[in-house]
């Protein structure tokens, strides 16, 4: 039973780095066309690998984050403890936040669908970052 | 027997070689002749590779029949080292007094003896034959006994005379002290034995034979001394052979201190960098990530390479500084853009003239130009252009130093900035190149891993002198071999942030300088991995720096000099990177870890302030400290922090942070 989960997991992992790849892939081949230069297929499937090394650490460090606030969701000022170590990225993120809670108190009446956005968003907009 | 008790007593060697063993081998020399009678010649054999000292001090015990001597052991090489570890192992045969007699019948007990005593008895083994050979041949020079020491010390044990058991006396005595002190000098024991010789002439009466033997004794101790020492030499440290600074990281280093030097605000903007950034991040991330140097080298070898060719030591100080000043948020599109001026300008500025005027030329051209970065980009190369073309050919001490091609042109280039700095004009150029090399070091800390370049870039903002300039130049030039070039442009960075940090060290202190306690409570464990991650959260921090230094330039440069936030001890970062560095460390060097280690606790205490607030609480408690922990890597899923507390910290903190509960239902420390 526990190896049919990990074989899963594993089919999952496998799944979503394929995923990742192709994605990766697709984003290196505009910068390709943007900036005329060749990328190599390692070079993407290092950059896929790096990708999706990072965005476990993020998941883990997230959730830390969160245990740490004594949560149990993830929410934006986690995304931001996360992005701290780069001050561009933090910058860029608190934008995007500030703007996502504004279009959410615009748009959104309800208070109960906007905490369903905004965490939506969040994690939306963390994968984008990552 | 007062001997064998004695020798019960000796539980070491010392004691013996107090005064005991003249009487021991006294004692074993009486016994030895009865063993000896009764079959030494068949004993002898068996009893050699037991304790080879033994039956030689044995026969020679009864031969020498000198109870009398009971001083320090004359220095007789082989027969002393046989006897002694013979005595020895005797002394640690539970101190049997009838050693002898048990001797021959001793034969490896392993389950009795010790491994002390299986130890001696392997020692004693080793000497057999040296000692025999010189004593052959020493014999052979004397006329009494000669046959007789041969053979006696071969093999059977033959009756000793009395000349054979004075030396063997003298070989028992000084085979302790040779075992105990295998690096005593030849000339000691020669001393010694000259001084045994007239008593044990005195003594026995005999000629040459004695003298002769413990000289024959004397050259044979004296050959078997060295290997012992030599073998001792080699357990001891060797100082260990450090790599020559690799000409690549040196010239990265030598850029990035140009960078700084030219801390202008290369605003430039991604526009034309950004592909070039791109890449060079890229490179850099590469870089840094296949770094596996205790401090990160000034990265950027390609950048810092390209940026050096931009840089040209001929921005002011001051001018530098206010650019640097006015280092805007998007670091990145400053480097981004410097890094495009850097790579176009590349090509073109093969040659950095000493033209000190068209340096404050360009110089006057920073000054006014703003911070913005397409302007700047657009002075920075036209600066590089027109500097390109005036610009002299570098020396070719300068060019020699380098070694590739364009690392090389570039460290020469650096080089070639450094002299320049000396004087005046070349500190304000060394100014500019400071602050280019800050802002193109931008990028690597984008990176998350910041050259002491970036935090230069913070300090020429305080408006790097003239003075600190000539020196970076000089400690530059004069150690460029010598120091790491991350160390070099980190101290040519540091003399630009003592200054910066002299006008505006309380803008920057603003949230991180907190709790200098606290990061010293933090220094053991992260003193365990400090390094890599200290050198990379340090530049991580010194980012910030310029950004936060920035409302401060200069002007209130008296308020700030009193507001001076509490430092770690500088003799305490000294005597602990001293300790794990194990080599000598130039007092440069010291300062650039200072001010790294300063970044470091500044990034610290900033990340626990934003956990702690996090968590919604005023005070860091434990949680916020291992969630830094776990973000810094220190602490995974496979690496508890209790593990780390095991390793690196001594047992009375463990003690307070590790509870353990004993038994009456209690736990230490007490919850």
């Amino acid at each position: 039973m526990e190896a049919a989960g990990a074989e899963e997991r594993a089919l999952l992992t496998q799944r979503l780095k394929a995923a990742v790849h192709y994605t990766v892939g697709c984003l290196c081949q505009d910068v390709a066309e943007d900036k005329d230069v060749q990328f190599s297929k390692q070079t993407i499937a290092a950059i896929s690998e790096i990708t999706f090394r990072q965005c476990e650490t993020f998941a883990k460090d997230l959730e830390m984050f969160a245990r740490h606030a004594k949560r149990s969701t993830v929410t934006t000022e986690d995304v931001k403890l996360l992005a701290r170590r780069s001050t561009s990225l933090l910058k860029y993120i608190t934008q995007k936040s500030e703007e996502i809670t504004s279009s959410n108190m615009d748009a959104a009446k309800e208070g109960r669908a906007a905490g369903e956005q905004e965490t939506a968003v969040t994690e939306s907009e963390d994968s984008n970052m990552a | 027997m007062d001997n064998g008790a004695r020798l019960r007593a000796d539980g070491g060697r010392p004691v013996r070689a107090g005064g005991c063993d003249g009487q021991g081998p006294l004692r074993r020399g009486q016994e030895g002749p009865g063993r000896e009678r009764r079959g030494a010649a068949g004993l002898g054999p068996i009893l050699s590779p037991l304790c080879p000292g033994t039956s030689p001090r044995a026969a020679e015990a009864p031969r020498s029949g000198a109870p009398r001597r009971a001083g320090p052991r004359q220095p007789s090489e082989a027969v002393a080292l046989a006897g002694a570890g013979a005595g020895g192992v005797e002394q640690k045969g539970a101190g049997r007094t009838t050693l002898l007699k048990q001797r021959p019948t001793a034969l490896p007990d392993l389950d009795n003896e010790t491994p002390r005593v299986m130890l001696k008895r392997i020692i004693r083994t080793q000497p057999q034959v040296s000692p025999l050979a010189p004593r052959i041949s020493t014999h052979e020079e004397t006329e009494e006994a000669r046959s007789e020491l041969p053979s006696r010390r071969v093999s059977s044990m033959g009756e000793m005379q009395l000349p054979d058991l004075v030396p063997e006396n003298t070989s028992i005595a000084a085979f302790h002290m040779t075992k105990k002190r295998k690096k005593l000098s030849i000339s000691e024991f020669e001393r010694a034995a000259d001084k045994r010789l007239p008593q044990n002439q005195g003594k026995f009466g005999k000629s040459s034979l004695p003298s002769s033997f413990y000289r024959s004794l004397r050259i044979s101790l004296g050959s078997l001394i060295p290997p012992d020492t030599v073998e001792k030499r080699g357990l001891l440290r060797r100082p260990k052979y450090r790599k020559a600074i690799d000409m690549e990281a040196f010239e990265g280093g030598v850029e990035q201190n140009m960078l700084k030097r030219k801390a202008q605000d290369y605003l430039v903007d991604s526009q034309t960098a950004s592909g070039i950034q791109t890449a060079l991040l890229a490179s850099d991330a590469e870089i840094m990530l296949s770094n596996t140097e205790l401090f990160v080298q000034p990265q950027l070898d390609e950048q810092s390479q390209n940026k050096l060719s931009a840089l040209e030591p001929q921005l002011s100080d001051s001018k530098t500084s206010a650019q640097r000043s006015k280092i805007s948020a998007p670091e990145e599109a400053r480097l981004a853009g410097l890094v495009s001026s850097v790579g176009t300008n590349k090509g073109r500025t093969q040659r950095y003239s000493k033209d000190f005027i068209l340096d404050c030329e360009h110089i006057d051209r920073m000054s006014p130009v703003s911070p913005e970065p397409p302007a700047n980009q657009q002075e920075e190369k036209q600066r590089h252009s027109q500097q390109s073309n005036p610009m002299e050919q570098l020396s070719g001490s300068e060019e020699v130093v380098v070694g590739t091609p364009e690392h090389h042109a570039n460290s020469g280039y650096s080089e070639h900035l450094e002299k320049k700095l000396s004087k005046k004009a070349e500190l304000e150029i060394s100014a500019a190149e400071d602050a280019r090399a800050e802002a193109e070091m931008a990028p690597s800390a984008e990176e998350g891993i910041a050259e002491g370049g970036v935090e230069h870039q913070g300090s020429p903002d305080a408006g790097v002198e003239a003075g600190s300039v000539g020196r970076r130049s000089h400690a530059f030039s004069s150690e460029k071999s010598g120091l790491k070039p991350l160390e070099e442009a980190v101290e040519q960075a540091d003399d630009q942030a003592d200054e910066l940090e002299d006008q505006a060290i309380t803008i920057e202190l603003d949230g991180p300088e907190e709790e200098p306690t606290e990061d010293e409570a933090e220094d053991p464990e992260s003193e365990g991995k400090k390094t890599i991650a200290a050198a990379a959260e340090v530049f991580a921090v010194s980012q910030r720096s310029p950004l936060q230094a920035k409302p401060v330039p200069k002007s209130s440069g008296a308020s700030r000099r009193k507001t001076r936030e509490p430092a770690v001890a500088s003799s305490l970062i000294k005597k602990i990177f001293s300790h794990y560095v194990k080599m000598p460390v130039a007092r440069d060097a010291f300062k650039i870890v200072e001010k790294c280690s300063e970044r470091y606790f500044k990034q610290l205490s900033s990340d626990l302030e934003a956990y702690t607030t996090h968590a919604g609480r005023k005070t860091v408690e434990m949680a916020d400290l291992e969630v830094l922990m776990r973000r810094q890597g220190l602490v995974t899923d496979k690496m508890p922090l209790r593990v780390l507390i095991e390793r690196y910290l001594p047992l009375e903190y463990r003690k307070v942070l590790i509870p353990v509960a004993v038994s009456g239902n209690k736990v230490i420390p007490c919850k």
